[in-house]
């Protein structure tokens, strides 16, 4: 199934803070590694890098920092994690979240960030929807959503994957030198009667046909993966089909809903014993939807809805 | 009206042009339940989703679903002319089987399962116990209600699930009286 060449780069996001993203990034490494995948994680969190406490290790004395301050090659900051195949590179409070990190640098991170030799690169997004979040969700392979079933976190996650999608249209209309169009129409958005992106994306496809085969094109390969995190009832996992539909019909978005993870306390408590979770409750519930949805993101396939 | 030409409508209910009865039909509950109720899933798009708007999208997913069924009524005619006339290959399987299906509670419960709904969903929307629809399911011959009533109820339920409501109480009513034909040996 792993095409052994090919490096992979999965970013985990979501907008809102507290939805699980780090727990789950931790988790789906450290399956994938147990599962003999060589795997890096890359933590980004503005709000506060502390993906090795997920991992159960103290936080790595280097980070993210020495690469931005002191040009240490991102490579070189890699630590192990005491998983086989499972090494992290650590972000710090400094990281991503401020705009003093220059253009140019974080196009030098995403560099690296390609170039690293490993089967599977993790990126850890954290909350929020910063541009420098979002551009480093958008070097992804698979752009990945975190979400659980309540109002503030899928108004946030709505918000972030449209942002995303605004950027990314943005960026690939500025290649073919077509980017002053759309800030103009989006800032005129009254006098064109435009109220969302998919009316501005319509009206684009409109008034310049050339411009309309770029967005088509970036559209369809735009793919957001869904994972349903908290759920307390089946009826919480309509959430993730109904968010996939939404999205398609208001965005034009593709996603695909992965998978879910019923809320349980074995993870908090596994969390407070700063133990990762994959590995000392391997056989319980969580466990195994992880392990389902992971070979879903493998795979590109979506959850099969079958409810007992 | 071919496949092909109903494609609209496909895209209306989130499908490729070819997939099966099933799916339409699952689809279009699962869409019709996310736009009529007030999921959190709406919430983002809340100050765009307006009461004309909503009504919009129901109607249109209601007109995607039945120009499907016609279409579907419509291949399973052609199939079965095929079938007499030409002994052709080309028949849709799926159709076919669909059509000789026995309807038991097993089959129900898989049906129900397939399409993603829970009991009781069920329960509330047709009214009927959740226990009695599980035993329905699980074919307890014993503990259900006269056949008067108990037609009514699988009957009701079959519609629930967009089945043809006459042909799945007439095979459930049969296997229910095959079994009370022979019950001598019933322990209770």
């Amino acid at each position: 199934m792993i095409d052994e060449k090919e490096g992979k780069i999965w970013a985990i996001g979501g907008g809102k803070g507290g939805t699980g993203k780090t727990f789950i990034t931790s988790s789906i490494g450290t399956y994938l590694a147990k599962n003999r995948r060589r795997v890096v994680l890359i933590d980004v969190d503005i709000g506060g890098a502390n993906l090795h406490s997920f991992l159960g290790i103290n936080r790595p004395k280097k980070s993210l920092t020495n690469f931005f301050d002191m040009g240490t090659p991102l490579k070189n900051l890699a630590v192990k994690t005491g998983i086989g195949n499972l090494s992290l590179i650590s972000g710090d409070i400094h990281s991503l979240s401020s705009d003093s990190i220059k253009f140019t640098q974080k196009l030098k991170l995403f560099r690296h960030i390609m170039k690293l030799n490993r089967q599977y690169v993790i990126i850890d997004l954290g909350g929020g929807s910063h541009n420098n979040t979002i551009d480093t969700f958008l070097i992804a392979d698979k752009m990945i959503a975190v979400v659980e079933p309540e109002i503030i976190a899928v108004e946030n996650m709505y918000h972030f994957i449209k942002n995303a999608l605004f950027r990314k249209l943005r960026m690939s209309l500025k290649e073919y030198g077509f980017k002053e169009i759309i800030d103009h129409m989006w800032e005129r958005r009254e006098k064109y009667r435009i109220k969302n992106l998919r009316e501005l994306i319509d009206c684009l496809k409109d008034s310049f046909s050339y411009i309309g085969d770029i967005l088509d094109n970036e559209i369809s390969d735009f793919t957001i993966y869904l994972i349903l995190n908290k759920i307390r009832s089946s009826q919480d996992i309509f959430i993730g089909s109904s968010l996939k539909s939404i999205l398609l019909k208001y965005l034009g978005i593709n996603a695909k809903f992965v998978g879910y993870i019923e809320y349980d306390d074995s993870i908090w408590r596994s969390v407070r014993e700063r133990r990762p979770f994959m590995l000392n409750y391997s056989l319980s519930r969580s466990a195994k939807e992880i392990e389902a949805f992971t070979e879903n993101l493998i795979q590109g396939k979506e959850l099969k809805l079958m409810r007992s | 009206m071919s496949r092909k030409e109903n494609k609209k409508y496909f895209e209306i209910l989130e499908l490729s042009a070819d997939a099966s009865t099933l799916e339409i039909k699952s689809s279009y509950l699962r869409l019709r339940k996310l736009y009529s109720t007030d999921s959190i899933a709406i919430s983002p798009i809340a100050d765009e989703f307006s009461e004309k708007s909503r009504r919009e999208i129901l109607r249109q997913i209601d007109e995607a679903y039945a120009k499907l069924m016609v279409m579907l009524k419509d291949e399973q005619r052609k199939s079965k002319y095929h079938h007499k006339s030409l002994d052709s290959g080309k028949v849709s399987k799926r159709e076919e089987k669909e059509e000789e299906l026995k309807f038991s509670g097993q089959v129900l419960r898989q049906i129900r399962k397939k399409m993603g709904i829970h009991l009781y969903e069920v329960a509330l929307d047709t009214k009927i116990r959740i226990e009695l629809l599980n035993e329905i399911e699980l074919e307890k011959f014993n503990s259900l209600p006269h056949e008067a009533y108990l037609r009514g109820h699988i009957s009701n339920y079959a519609k629930y699930l967009s089945l043809d409501s006459e042909k799945v109480a007439d095979d459930y009513m049969e296997r229910y009286c095959a079994w009370k034909g022979g019950d001598k040996e019933e322990p209770e």
